[in-house]
């Protein structure tokens, strides 16, 4: 199973979609969290995740706003799919007996 | 910091492959970072890419199980190989009377091509072992070659003898860092034939460890060659 940081890189990456790279999911990252995203976790864990076949990466093209430097485009392969849904699936689970889950679905009614 | 922080930003990211550079880059110029987080930033990653790349073994044979004992016996292996040269064949050059070459002679030349089979096979599997890791291999390499060459006091015969090795080795490492094995063929003649012309040192027993030291990078080129011979087949066989 993959862990909580790649878990919210495949999400936020797949939640930008074809526009992701490594800024926009950084961005999306620490304004969903609101904590800190390191450059260095952000390009481990996605090579991590493309070495698992969970990402794919490609240059994309260069900007003025990034100083004439090409982005790092990303991905979600299918097979990261399955993986991040599994990861919420084990997470909905887990949290069934909650009392913050069950509060927050019991107020949702 | 300004300019010359990003100096020093752009500098350090030199560590970085050149895509991943370009990217990471472009990233902090667009999320407008100052100079000195940015530092913090790149140091970040390379630190984190540095550790990862050393949790595997690789990085650690090509350093310190090749690498560093490599130029250590390859150098008194070079100084050894010139002066038999300058014993057997420099004095029958300075005479007038034409070359007499002893029985000494096939033992040089035997020697001569060990030297270059060793250097050659040592460079390309340092190359081709841990890629991301070479710099580093090649800094333990060069260490104890200044060390030596700092502290070399032997009149009658010039310190570069020393690194006689390190064009095969050099020539090694690129061809390693060009492909990950050579053909199952050529590895097994090359590894073959060191093998056979370590024979004559066979009967000293303190050779035995620089021996087998420097001529094991050879039989790793065999067992990568026939490893991937191994899954070629395999792959052929699943298609078939």
């Amino acid at each position: 199973m993959i862990g909580e940081f790649e878990y919210v890189l495949i999400t936020a990456a797949a939640g930008i979609g074809e526009n992701a790279y490594g800024a926009a999911i950084r961005e999306e990252i620490e304004s969903a969290t609101g904590r800190r995203c390191s450059i260095g976790a952000l390009y481990t864990t996605i090579e991590r995740l493309e070495k698992k076949g969970l990402l794919k990466t490609w240059m994309g093209e260069a900007t003025p706003q990034r100083g004439g430097r090409s982005k790092r485009m990303v991905r979600v392969t299918p097979k990261g799919v399955q993986a991040a849904k599994g990861f919420y699936d084990a997470v909905i689970r887990v949290s069934r007996k909650a009392s913050w889950a069950t509060n927050r679905s019991g107020s949702g009614l | 910091m300004t300019i010359a922080g990003w100096s020093v930003v752009e500098a350090v990211a030199r560590l970085l492959e050149p895509e991943e550079r370009e990217a990471v880059l472009g990233d902090l110029t667009e999320a407008s970072e100052g100079a000195w987080q940015a530092l913090v930033d790149v140091l970040g990653l390379v630190v984190r890419k540095q550790v990862t790349v050393w949790s595997s073994w690789r990085p650690w044979l090509a350093s310190f199980g090749l690498a560093l004992p490599g130029s250590l016996l390859l150098m008194g292996f070079s100084l050894s190989v010139s002066q038999a040269y300058q014993r057997l064949i420099a004095p029958a050059l300075l005479t007038s009377t034409g070359l007499r070459l002893g029985p000494g002679f096939t033992l040089l030349l035997c020697n001569i091509a060990l030297l270059i089979g060793w250097s050659w096979t040592g460079g390309f599997v340092m190359g081709s072992v841990s890629r991301r890791t070479v710099r580093a291999s090649a800094v333990l390499s060069f260490l104890p070659c200044l060390f030596c060459l700092e502290r070399f006091r032997v009149e009658s015969i010039s310190r570069l003898c020393l690194l006689i090795f390190l064009p095969p080795a050099i020539w090694g490492v690129r061809r390693g860092l060009q492909l990950a094995q050579i053909k199952l063929r050529s590895a097994l003649l090359l590894a073959v034939g060191i093998t056979a012309m370590t024979i004559p040192t066979w009967d000293n027993r303190g050779s035995w460890i620089p021996n087998w030291a420097l001529s094991w990078p050879a039989w790793y080129l065999v067992a990568t060659a026939a490893r991937g011979r191994i899954s070629l087949g395999g792959k052929h066989w699943q298609t078939n």
